[in-house]
């Protein structure tokens, strides 16, 4: 019989080989022997000290979007806790306690909003009934407040500390009372993120900087080429390198996002682990794609794009109102593939023993990554222990947990805590791409410049075809394109469409070929699609010579006209999207005349629940001539809706990194594919945007709300490029018509 | 192996690796100190700034044997009012940059204590954010130079 290995005494703490660094990384401590300090812990999310310290769980891993201030935010708001005094842990897997884990989809407000509300009002409940009882007073007569239950009668005051064993006594009240949102006090101010004296000091918090007793770190060799496989691995310089203990043979699995194939050099530090690594020779089978090139795939998506592709949804008779529309614009879009590129290079450590594995690192979803471990590792999933730590970054990236099945199968191996490093290069010529895609858009308009008919044919590699998912493969790729509104068709959740008032509509879908490993890239599908509708509208709007701002209000329509949306919670509004639009336009003097030299352009979006719109005031340099042309972005005005505003540091932080993300994707962006590779190693190839590049001024408008809160990690993603290339246009005459702008001679500056 | 003498936040340690190790993978392997962080191993995000001899340096392409004799800051040791600005100001997403763009704010302060937004811009172009964070790291600069110039401004702990 194998040592019960419990996960409360594992990883609390350990000690470097050459001493003095305490890690902890939020797994629970074993409670301490003898007399044990009371508290008061009525659910999973929160727990109350006698000395009024309020310790909250964030369930979800924080990767910069704000998670872990924000959900222990609200939690604090609903149990009136005092915020100084309230510590926030990463939770680590715990099903009974939090159910499914994972940030993802900007899910984590809306979906984490009753839970976290719950677990404040059942505390604050709790607190305000033992006091209630203490001082024999009706329970309606006392109140909380920042961390006290006052009777105002008496003039009474007992602290939350003081009322934990009363407490304690008390039912769990099941269906609590929500605070009414104009007596939040919390909510909507300016938190700063919780792991800030962290981060500012240096301490350990990410994955990358996981160190435990006898830990070895390893480096992975993968086949340059996608899908390859080892043909023959020939170790013996790799173990004559100093610091090299083992070679380790990674078989993959048939799902590729679960395990890529791959030779592990196991060592005694991430640099002897690098070494050993380079000095393999590994022989590889580089299978059916190694021809593969960027314009393959492009030539590809170009003779689909000719032929009829599959209908995906219809109103109307779209082919007839072309056919009499007054004029017909006929254009196609294409996007190329884009890395992640996370600052922290993929990582993860794992220890594997006694039939049970312990996972430390920068998961985005702890509960599919419990599955997938198990998977790789033989073990039943519930013997598979997960400690999310924060996430150097994103993006999509580690919505995946390859990387956490590696470092599990090389501790299992091994038999021994093991941590796998990748290098920039790993990270750049190993990610699972935003796929690569065109769109042929036609679009007929009448004689008073109305649109008649939209025909879109989307030409796009599929990500959920490449994770073997269930459902057919354009379920991923069509979020953002438009879908005409019918009886039959409103919003439609499971493709992300937006519902507009064109009478006659129709998407159709070719699935491109490849063998590039695929996955989602933050605001997915959206950036693509949002960039060819949002630039084909504005072309639209000055062919027929219509402010681009009415054109889109008559293509919304009104939240009446549409069929309802079911059980969604946060069903999608055209008047909220009409006021985002209104809000930027106003705010970003998009119908004033700009200073001497400069334009303006316009653009607007819906994702995962949240509206934006977003107004930039740019130059080009020179404003005629040849490339290189340098764009000068003077200010962007953002506006924004995600309902109720928990927390605005984290709220405008993300709406300016997220411009600041897609404006640099734009110019600069693209993974290109030779002989079946990645092509751009590090950051001198895969060029990322720099503080000099960045614009000058972003202002960001928030439409005050009192609806429930949605995500905002993703929304303003999208709408920053066609808001550009539609200023450009205005500036230069010129439509751009892919990224990045680069490649038509545009450079941020 | 030649050993290697180095200071490291005001302690001194005998190393004694391969000198051709860069200086990041011994602070982060064999000294622990984990808070300087690897971004590209190729000099181009900045990820892995220290301070040698009170110089921004690229600790990823730094060998060891070049810091023989040297003092060398990381963000463990750092003790400046850039941080006290950055936390104000609430400028990390993800953070993982900042570790570098604290040392590199703070070497760009002792040589330039009142920098113009160009001085801000060009100071710390070397150092990428995949967060997009640049817009507050620019009023972070501002406002920890005018903390470092305002009489008893606090040291951030
Ligand atoms: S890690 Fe040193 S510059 Fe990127
Ligand atoms: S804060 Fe995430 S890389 Fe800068």
């Amino acid at each position: 019989m194998s040592a019960v290995v419990s996960r409360r005494t594992f990883l609390r703490t350990s000690v470097t080989a050459t001493g003095g660094l305490l890690l902890s990384f939020g797994w629970d401590g074993p409670a301490p022997l003898g007399a044990q300090p009371a508290t008061l812990q009525p659910n999973g999310f929160v727990r109350l000290a006698a000395d009024g310290t309020v310790t909250i769980w964030s369930k979800n891993p924080d990767m910069g979007q704000g998670v872990k201030t924000a959900l222990p935010m609200i939690l604090a708001e609903e149990m009136d806790a005092d915020w100084s005094r309230v510590q926030v842990r990463d939770a680590e897997l715990d099903r009974a306690k939090f159910g499914g884990q994972g940030s993802g989809g900007s899910g984590s407000m809306r979906e984490e909003w009753d839970l976290y509300r719950n677990a404040g009002a059942a505390m604050r409940e709790l607190l305000a009934g033992a006091a209630a009882e203490t001082w024999q007073v009706p329970r309606a007569s006392v109140r909380t407040e920042r961390g006290r239950v006052l009777h105002a009668a008496s003039g009474r005051a007992l602290e939350y500390g003081a009322l934990v064993m009363p407490a304690s006594r008390r039912p769990i009240p099941q269906a609590p009372v929500w605070k009414d949102p104009s007596s939040f006090t919390l909510l909507g101010t300016r938190v700063p993120g919780v792991d800030t004296d962290g981060i500012v000091h240096g301490r350990p918090l990410y994955g990358i900087d996981v160190r435990l007793p006898g830990m070895r770190y390893a480096a992975i060799a993968r086949c340059p080429v996608f899908n390859g496989r080892v043909a023959s691995v020939d170790d013996a310089a790799a173990l004559r390198v100093p610091g090299v203990r083992q070679v380790v043979r990674i078989p993959g699995h048939e799902n590729p996002t679960f395990l890529m194939p791959g030779v592990a050099v196991v060592a005694d530090s991430t640099w002897a682990a690098f070494k050993g690594r380079d000095a393999l020779r590994v022989q590889w089978e580089e299978g059916a794609f190694a021809a593969e090139t960027s314009e393959t795939i492009a030539a590809q998506c170009a003779t689909l794009a000719a032929t009829p592709g599959t209908t995906v949804r219809a109103v109307g008779d779209v082919e007839s109102a072309l056919a009499s529309a007054a004029r017909v614009i006929d254009v196609h879009y294409e996007a190329p593939f884009l890395a992640h590129a996370t600052l922290e290079p993929h990582n993860c450590t794992a220890d594997v023993r006694d039939g049970h594995c312990f996972i430390t690192g920068p998961l985005q979803m702890q509960t599919s990554g419990a599955r997938v471990v198990a998977a790789v590792t033989g073990l039943p999933v519930e013997r598979v222990h997960v400690q999310a730590t924060r996430l150097g970054g994103g993006f999509g990236r580690r919505l995946l947990s390859d990387y956490a099945a590696e470092a599990a199968v090389v501790s299992q191996a091994v038999g021994g805590p093991v941590q796998v490093v990748g290098t920039r290069e790993d990270d750049l010529r190993h990610d699972y791409y935003r796929p690569a895609g065109a769109r042929r858009l036609r679009v007929g308009v009448d004689a008073a410049g109305h649109i008649t008919a939209w025909d879109c044919h989307l030409v796009n590699i599929s990500r959920n075809a490449y994770r073997r998912g269930d459902g057919p493969p354009w379920s991923t790729e069509t979020y953002g394109l438009v879908a005409g509104v019918s009886a039959a068709i409103g919003p439609d959740l499971e493709l992300d469409l937006v519902p507009w008032q064109i009478p006659h509509v129709r998407l159709r879908y070719s699935e491109p070929r490849t063998g590039v490993a695929t996955g989602a890239w933050r605001a997915p599908a959206h950036v693509a699609n949002g960039f060819a509708v949002e630039t084909l509208l504005d072309e639209i709007a000055q062919t027929t010579g219509r402010s681009p701002v009415d054109l889109r209000l008559e293509l919304y329509g009104t939240t009446r006209a549409l069929p309802a949306a079911g059980e969604d919670p946060t069903p999608y509004s055209p008047d909220r999207m009409a006021a985002v639009l209104r809000l930027a336009a106003e705010r970003g003097g998009f119908a004033q005349r700009p200073p001497e030299g400069r334009v303006r352009g316009l653009a607007a979006h819906y994702t995962f629940g949240s509206y934006c719109a977003q107004v930039v005031e740019l130059s080009v340099t020179p404003a005629a001539g040849t490339a290189p042309r340098r764009v000068t972005v003077h200010a962007v005005t953002c506006a924004l809706d995600c309902g109720l505003v928990v927390n605005r540091s984290g709220l405008e932080a993300q709406a300016q990194g997220g411009i600041i993300d897609g404006l640099g994707h734009a110019f600069f962006g693209a993974i290109t594919i030779d002989r079946g590779r990645a092509v751009e190693g590090n950051f001198d190839r895969y060029r990322l945007i720099r503080h000099r590049e960045a614009p000058r001024a972003i202002d960001v408008h928030v439409v005050p709300s009192t609806l429930r809160p949605t995500g905002f990690g993703e929304i303003a993603v999208p709408v920053i490029a066609p808001a550009i290339a539609n200023a450009i246009a205005a500036a230069t005459g010129q439509r751009l018509r892919r990224t990045p702008f680069l490649r038509d001679g545009y450079t941020l500056g | 192996m030649p050993e290697i003498v180095m200071q490291v936040n005001g302690r001194r340690h005998t190393v004694d690796v391969d000198p051709e190790t860069p200086l990041l993978w011994v602070l982060r392997d064999a000294l622990g100190l984990v808070g300087t962080k690897f971004g590209c191993g190729g000099g181009f995000c900045g990820a892995c700034t220290v301070h040698v001899d009170g110089a921004a340096t690229r600790a990823c392409t730094l060998p060891l044997a070049r810091v023989n004799g040297r003092a060398v800051v990381t963000i463990e040791g750092l003790a400046h009012p850039v941080q006290q600005a950055w936390a104000d100001l609430d400028v990390a997403q993800c953070g993982y940059c900042q570790a570098g763009q604290l040392m590199t704010a703070a070497a760009l302060l002792a040589r330039t204590p009142s920098p113009t937004d160009d001085e801000i811009a060009a100071g710390m172009h070397g150092n990428l954010c995949r967060c997009g964070t640049y817009m507050r790291i620019r009023e972070a600069v501002r406002r920890a130079a005018s903390l470092a110039a305002s009489p008893g401004a606090g040291v951030a702990r």
